[in-house]
């Protein structure tokens, strides 16, 4: 099929003004213009329908792989979920220390701020505080005990006072008050031994009988004890030691 | 291809295949979904919304934060946002469910905001920031917002709302103050409730290095 | 409509319909009034955005400039930019070209023309209404749609007007052939009402919850680039190239390949504009996908072109219509294969978030879609205006004003863009230093802003020297130099 020739530039044709134009109207502009455009009909080149089945190839491909099984609660698409495959999102055991920093971050820093230095006056310190890493009179069970059922009245932290009042943190379960306690003493500089959920657990019950926030008097009264040695979490993944910068447990220092 | 009802066919169908892929699925799988329960604090992930915070997202549409901040985390090997501190995992589709609308942004001349309210939790930071950002980080390139705010003479006593510890330019002199207007503490209000921290099992944190 | 005539409609036409000398006239003369209505309000329009968009870039590397009061904060400056040249701008000229190009395609003069004149008065009252509540703080903030919920109605109201109109001309049209640039004029007039209303429900009247707004979002804004813009720019180069060159277009064939892909493809990019993003992973890599496959019609076209002008651009030496059309064509290659790359996630570690998008961006709607409308318009307005450009050297500064302008903006934020995405890839790199590595090139962006400026004050000039018919009727048209006419092509 030979394509067709283009017409010829129109010209002035005088006895096809059979409307009302005005002469004047049809100007050097109109006139000089050339043909409508039209089609030409070459065919498609054979080297374009090549890459377009070859890109069309890709396409599935990448699908097939990066869609995460085309769920709706696949968010990562390096996560490939084939027909018949587990859940899209793994169950693992969370290390300790994700755990606890997490529920730090939820729950206390917007008293004890993100640094744990707290706010001057209003807000003790944690970083490098007695109440946290032991010290003096101070021992982990009352520690436990400040989370279990608050902490109220005047205290004394580091040489400064404080008198506010801390609510107490009983609903969280064992797992996250003793993450987030060893979360605590092991941060900012603090060095001090995990404490394991199961010590938690034995401090909740001996405690049952507190219902009001403790007092530093009321903490004083009582004992420190150091808690015994955290075990390694069972099912921890390979990159989470138990107990990173911790000092050896068998502390010299009684409390 | 000289029929009207072929072309207008073609036309409507290739509307639609993008329409039902990219706005009716999201509509109805991400639209519909639910806040989490959480056990501990008996609330829900993301957790509600003060009602200050909610009209500051109004504030931060009106001034157009959006265009340089972005509110969103991403994962590695395609970004190092969780690397950097944005946050401690993927933001998902639910964690913008209380968003109205939603702040994405697809600019960072800013930092991302996910977590602000995480690593400022101060107002009176926030304020300052607000009022003169050159004062607090003076790299900044971002506008000043006192326009948000009011120096008036201090009656008696200073307001309990004002700023504490302004310098630069624009500080009041002695015997004014700056106080935020409602504006300002709503904006800011919305600014400490950005916190993506919580868990959620569509998105888990990847392993502490 | 049986088999047959389907099959037949495909088949090569044995003579191309044309137009006779005074049946033209007749057609311009009856579009005369809304096309220029819309590209007066379009240049207007032109004139505001540069200025906003000279402000908001200046006041990214000096943030103290007019920071005292809330309208012009660079959070409202910003958008207000966007939204007065996507809809002041370049919608209206879009608009007004698509309607020439219609009534000169469908071969009858226009049809209902008061639709028309009535769209171009709401929608000039609906893009006011909508900046200045964006200046006086009712933005939305959803990118691409920020005008307040009370003016973008109005807006509607004018889009659905154009729907209509598109509908009963092509309806009416006179029987024959369907050249190429109808079925996009037709396509895009159809699509665009459509994407409005739909974003406009489901964001803003109605907002759907959680991350599906961004989804909805990023559908809207790429389509208003991918069915809105791009199609009314290969419509008017489809029409320009070969007019001006008296040859016809390359391959039907591909005209309609590269129609349908289009059309298929280009309208699943839209979440290439949040990799990584808060979706689900399918959606994503779908776009990703889309984007890529954007080859085939993006590469179809180009050789369409290409291979028209073959042995013909020397044309570009005397056309000024070719000259801005042909730089927008090539253009449109360039910026659709730089897109394709942006969509790759390995690539888009790097430019996402970064001033290289910015670049990106304005290549498209400037370096493409805008020269194409130059072009055009400097084809139309002497047909509309019975006048001839007064001044083919006031052209070559328009020419070389923006091009150089647009060039230096998009290399610049480019070369910048990359940098500052390094940087924020390495944890080890502050924040600061990502800024510190864009700083030097919005510099340069911002001069490049004067030049665009300055290019458009030449044009309005122009236009408004064309309106006014001032001076001495010219003799013959404004080229840049004497024409060479092309040897009786052999076919």
């Amino acid at each position: 099929m030979t394509p067709p020739t283009p017409p010829p530039d129109e010209g002035f044709k005088e006895n096809e003004l059979a409307s009302d134009i005005d002469v004047s109207q049809v100007h050097g502009s109109i006139l000089r213009e050339r043909a409508e455009p039209c089609d030409g009909y070459e065919p498609v080149p054979l080297w374009l329908i090549t890459v377009f089945f070859a890109i069309i190839f890709w396409a599935g491909l990448y699908l097939a792989y990066f869609s995460g099984g085309f769920r709706a609660d696949v968010f990562n698409p390096d996560r490939v979920a084939w027909a018949g495959g587990g859940p899209a999102v793994a169950a693992g055991p969370v290390d300790p220390k994700v755990l606890g920093k997490r529920v730090f971050t939820q729950n206390c820093v917007v008293c004890h701020q993100t640094t744990g230095l707290g706010v001057a006056g209003q807000f003790p310190p944690l970083v490098g505080s007695e109440w946290v890493v032991g010290g003096d009179w101070h021992g982990d069970n009352h520690l436990v005990k400040i989370l279990l059922n608050g902490l109220q009245g005047p205290i004394q932290v580091k040489g400064a006072a404080y008198n506010n009042a801390m609510p107490p943190w009983a609903q969280l379960d064992d797992e996250k008050i003793s993450a987030v306690l060893t979360y605590i003493r092991s941060e900012w500089g603090n060095s001090a031994p995990a404490i394991s959920a199961d010590y938690v657990k034995k401090i909740r019950e001996a405690s049952a009988a507190q219902t009001e926030p403790w007092t530093q008097k009321a903490l004083q009264a009582i004992p420190g004890e150091k808690a015994p040695d955290a075990a390694a979490p069972a099912a921890a993944p390979a990159a989470a030691p138990a107990a990173p910068e911790a000092t050896p447990a068998a502390s010299p220092a009684a409390a | 291809m000289n029929k009207l009802p072929l072309l207008f066919l073609g036309v409507f169908i290739t509307f639609a295949s993008s329409w039902l892929g990219l706005v009716a699925y999201p509509y109805l799988t991400l639209g519909n979904m639910q806040p989490l329960p959480d056990e501990d604090t008996g609330g829900y992930f993301p957790p509600s919304q003060s009602g200050l915070a909610v009209a500051g997202q109004r504030v931060y549409a009106a001034n157009g934060c959006v265009y340089c901040h972005s509110q969103q985390v991403r994962l590695a090997p395609l970004s190092t946002d969780i690397a950097k501190g944005l946050g401690p995992r993927q933001t998902v589709a639910r964690d913008y469910l209380r968003a109205q609308p939603v702040f994405l942004g697809t600019m960072r001349t800013g930092p991302d905001l996910t977590n602000i309210g995480a690593r400022q939790p101060d107002q009176n930071w926030h304020h300052k920031h607000l009022y003169e950002p050159q004062t607090v980080t003076d790299w900044s390139i971002m506008p000043s917002f006192r326009y948000l705010y009011k120096m008036q003479k201090i009656q008696g006593q200073p307001s309990a709302d004002a700023i504490q510890g302004l310098a630069g330019p624009h500080a009041p002199a002695p015997g004014f103050e700056v106080v935020p207007s409602d504006d300002a503490k709503a904006l800011v209000a919305y600014l400490i409730s950005l916190k993506r921290n919580y868990p959620l099992p569509e998105s888990p944190e990847p392993p502490a290095n | 409509m049986n088999p047959q005539s389907l099959i037949s409609s495909f088949h090569p036409a044995n003579n191309p319909d044309t137009l006779a000398s005074h049946e033209r006239a007749e057609i311009d003369a009856s579009t005369r009034f809304p096309v220029l209505l819309f590209f007066a309000s379009a240049i207007f329009w032109l004139l505001i955005g540069s200025l906003l968009g000279l402000i908001s870039a200046w006041k990214m590397t000096h943030p103290g400039l007019f920071d005292q009061m809330a309208w012009l904060t660079f959070g409202r400056l910003r958008p207000a930019h966007l939204n007065t040249v996507i809809y002041g701008w370049a919608s209206a000229a879009g608009i007004g070209v698509g309607v020439w190009l219609m009534a000169r395609l469908c071969r009858v003069p226009l049809l209902h023309s008061k639709l028309l004149i009535s769209a171009a008065i709401f929608w000039n009252l609906g893009v006011l209404v909508g900046v200045m509540g964006i200046l006086a703080g009712d933005s939305r903030s959803i990118e691409w749609l920020e005008f307040p919920g009370y003016a973008t109605p109005i807006l509607f109201i004018a889009y659905a007007f154009i729907g209509i109109w598109a509908i009963i001309m092509f309806r009416f049209r006179r029987p024959g052939h369907v050249y190429v640039s109808q079925w996009y004029l037709f396509a895009a007039f159809l699509w665009f009402p459509w994407l409005y209303a739909t974003a406009n429900i489901l964001l803003v009247w109605q907002p759907i919850q959680g991350s599906a707004q961004g989804a909805v979002n990023w559908w809207f804004a790429h389509n208003v680039l991918g069915l809105w813009f791009t199609p009314i720019g290969l419509a008017s180069a489809y029409y320009m190239i070969p007019k001006v060159i008296g040859r016809p277009i390359h391959s039907y064939y591909l005209s309609i390949l590269g129609f349908w892909s289009l059309a298929l493809f280009y309208s699943w990019n839209g979440m290439h504009h949040l990799i990584g993003g808060p979706f689900p992973a399918w959606m994503v890599s779908a776009s990703v996908v889309a984007s890529i496959m954007m080859f085939i019609p993006v590469v179809t076209v180009a050789i369409n072109h290409h291979m028209t002008m073959r042995g013909h651009f020397g044309a570009l030496k005397w056309s000024p219509t070719l000259r801005f059309t042909v730089f927008g064509a090539m253009t449109y290659t360039v910026v659709s294969l730089q897109g394709s790359s942006m969509a790759i996630p390995s690539l888009n570690t790097l430019t996402h978030f970064t001033d290289y998008t910015i670049g990106h961006a304005h290549l498209g709607l400037y370096g493409f879609f805008s020269m194409m409308m130059f072009g055009a318009m400097y084809y139309i307005v002497p047909r509309l205006t019975g006048w001839e450009w007064p001044s083919a050297n006031a052209i070559r500064w328009h020419f070389w004003l923006v091009a150089v302008g647009i060039l230096l903006m998009v290399v610049s934020l480019s070369i910048g863009g990359i940098l500052q995405g390094l940087a924020q890839f390495d944890p080890q790199v502050s924040f600061r230093s990502s800024l510190d590595y864009a700083t030097p090139f919005r510099w340069i962006r911002g001069l490049s802003g004067f030049l665009l400026l300055g290019g458009h004050v030449v044009f309005a000039a122009l236009f408004t020297l064309m309106l006014l018919k001032v001076g001495r009727q010219k003799e013959g048209p404004a080229l840049f130099a004497a024409p060479v006419k092309p040897e009786a092509a052999p076919l």
